[in-house]
């Protein structure tokens, strides 16, 4: 077992250098590409972190990625020289003027009803906590009335799909607060001290990969923890770890709260690299991708999910731009999920480790065919 | 006079109009080992899951030792000293043997306490203890799900000695078990006598012969009989309800 760690942690260290290494060969436009992946990685960390170890399936983590970007967004769009410019004291965003009734006092406070909540997110610093504490608070209170309910498996799912569409409707519907459909656009740069959010620059590029890779290495200290390993406990028999005295719901919330912190920061990331927070977001079929991503990476493997993602992500950006394939790229695509489901039930992460154990067994395995070969002589001689 | 581990007093559960435990009064004394019988039917399950909070009882009491536990949570009873095992054997299938015993010997409930790495010196010693006794030291490192029938459930019955509640309710642990290995389970059994109160539910009068001291009849939902193996196998009763005519076994 202690081995296996210590290929694990090679192979997270190798990923880590791989991919703070990637500027030396790629150019700004595929940096920021690949900063994009990174951030689709991190929801695979977060997928594999619920689904694999907890055993809940959560079809809406993209209402806590969007909420996230949406928080962060909020603040950048307060401060993009459109929304400083329009002549008031307080910032206002363009759209809210384009949808201001005749009259309206071209105030933050008070161009329309709800416009209000804008006020605090003049500090950037306020979207950047609500962008992780507004998915912890949905997700505690989500998971507050879904566990201690003793609600599991496939109902988890369903409600959990609800709430993200139930979100993303009222989102698209506040259409003076949110901007409907069109989201958040025309973005300022997130400014730390002397470092902006140029989407195109190595600095930005930088920060995602580093961000990946604490998250990458903290949730994978995390499972190793007594509570991770109880966690997956309660995954495996939720009873047996109830009747040993253990408090099942609050190991199922606690996750579930960190999987939707983790989604949280992605989407603040996303913000950054892709300068728009959209609805989009929050559709259906996104958040069924990002447990597609864990499923080909593995879902048991938190490196594999977030490998997963990754590299799906570039295929379909290769396979897509291949001028053969342009017509055909999501059959092709498709063809891949379909093989993988079939042949590596346990994703790429399942693969490696078996590779990995095959690898490293000849030694005990030799020791074993001796035995086999001794057993196989004395059944030949019982039966001479 | 050892004091009074479990006490059980006028306990009924209904079913709509089934009355599957009725006016059931019990107590059990402090490293007891006390064996339950009765025909299918008879409540000895149901009133495992009443003891364990698995079903709430619509009227009576139960006591573990001075606390009155009737209809708590189930994870606050098990914290409170009963520790149970299943029927059908029931253990953390995906990890190995050995983090199915370092899942067991977690003390302390909350997830924040849990978020440390490691268990003390202490808590690794007595899971090696616990592995020599359920004799699976050399599957230390396979993972449950690969067990036979019968190593699962000394698996499970190793879960239960890392607990270390008081007491320990343990149902069919021989069920679909071989000769050897019923034979094995009773020495486990017996090793877990005196240092936890044990109520066992069991068909298997071999086994029943092995372990039991004292032992309680239940039939269709009631006490029919209580005492010693000698006195049950001549109980008039207990022959007429549960075994026919014939005598035992």
């Amino acid at each position: 077992m202690a081995s296996r760690q210590r290929y694990d942690f090679l192979l997270y260290g190798l990923f880590v250098a791989a991919i703070l290494l990637a500027p030396l060969m790629l150019d700004e436009f595929w940096l920021n590409r690949i900063a994009k992946y990174l951030v689709f990685g991190m929801l695979g960390v977060a997928v594999a972190l619920s689904w694999g170890y907890a055993g809940i399936l959560n079809l809406g983590q993209g209402l806590f990625f969007g909420a996230g970007a949406y928080m962060l967004a909020m603040s950048l769009k307060l401060a993009s020289p459109t929304s400083l410019q329009q002549g008031s004291d307080t910032p206002v965003p363009d759209f809210m003027l384009w949808n201001a009734e005749p009259g309206a006092l071209t105030q933050l406070c008070c161009i329309n009803k709800g416009s209000f909540i804008w006020l605090p997110f003049q500090s950037q610093w306020f979207g950047v906590a609500m962008g992780i504490v507004l998915p912890v608070v949905i997700a505690t209170i989500t998971g507050l009335i879904v566990f201690r309910n003793r609600i599991s498996g496939v109902f988890v799912s369903i409600i959990t799909l609800a709430l993200v569409l139930l979100v993303r409707l009222l989102v698209i519907d506040a259409q003076p607060l949110t901007n409907g459909f069109n989201g958040l656009t025309d973005l300022a740069w997130l400014t730390i001290g002397a470092f902006q959010s140029d989407p195109y620059s190595r600095a930005t590029y930088y920060l995602v990969a580093i961000a990946l890779s604490l998250v990458l290495v903290g949730a994978r200290l995390l499972v190793s923890t007594r509570a991770g390993l109880i966690l997956q406990a309660t995954r495996d028999d939720e009873t047996r770890a109830r009747y040993l005295g253990l408090d099942v719901p609050s190991y199922q919330i606690f996750f579930f709260v960190v999987s939707a912190a983790i989604c949280g920061f992605a989407g603040m990331l996303y913000v950054m690299v892709s300068e728009f927070a959209s609805p989009t977001f929050m559709d259906l079929s996104f958040s069924i991708t990002m447990v597609v991503w864990a499923a080909v990476g593995g879902r048991s493997s938190i490196l594999g999910a977030c490998v997963g993602a990754i590299l799906i992500n570039m295929i379909e950006a290769k396979v897509s731009e291949t001028k053969a394939l342009v017509e055909v790229w999501k059959a092709v695509v498709g063809l891949i999920f379909v093989l993988v489901v079939l042949y590596l039930p346990r994703g790429l992460g399942g693969f490696a480790h078996d590779l990995l154990d095959r690898w490293r067994a000849p030694a005990t395995e030799a020791a074993s065919d001796e035995g086999l070969v001794a057993e196989s002589r004395d059944a030949l001689a019982e039966r001479g | 006079m050892a004091a009074t581990a479990l006490t059980i007093d006028g306990l009924e559960v209904s079913f709509g109009s089934v009355k599957a435990v009725n006016n059931v009064t019990m107590t059990i004394a402090e490293g007891e080992l006390r064996v339950l019988l009765g025909a299918n039917g008879a409540g000895k399950t149901t009133l495992m899951d009443l003891i364990s909070g698995r079903t709430h009882s619509t009227s009576g009491h139960i006591h573990l030792y001075d606390t009155e536990i009737t209809n708590w949570q189930e994870h606050r009873i098990a914290r409170a000293g009963i520790g149970r095992k299943f029927q059908i054997p029931s253990v953390f299938r995906e990890l190995t043997v050995r983090q199915n015993f370092e899942v067991a010997s977690c003390r302390n409930p909350s997830v924040f306490a849990n978020l440390g790495f490691g268990f003390s010196r202490h808590a690794l010693a007595r899971i090696e203890e616990v592995l020599a006794i359920v004799d699976l030291r050399d599957k230390a490192d396979v993972t449950a799900a690969y067990l036979s029938h019968g190593q699962t459930q000394w698996l499970e019955l190793g879960l239960l000695m890392l607990q270390d509640p008081k007491v320990i309710l343990l149902d069919e642990p021989t069920a679909g078990m071989t000769a050897a290995e019923t034979k094995k389970t009773a020495n486990i059994i017996n090793s877990m006598r005196g240092k936890h109160t044990l109520l066992v539910v069991e068909h298997d009068m071999a086994f029943v012969r092995e372990i039991a001291e004292r032992i309680t009849v239940l039939h269709l939902g009631e006490v029919l009989a209580e005492g010693d193996i000698a006195s049950i196998e001549t109980n008039e009763a207990v022959r007429r309800a549960y075994l026919g005519s014939r005598s035992i076994s």
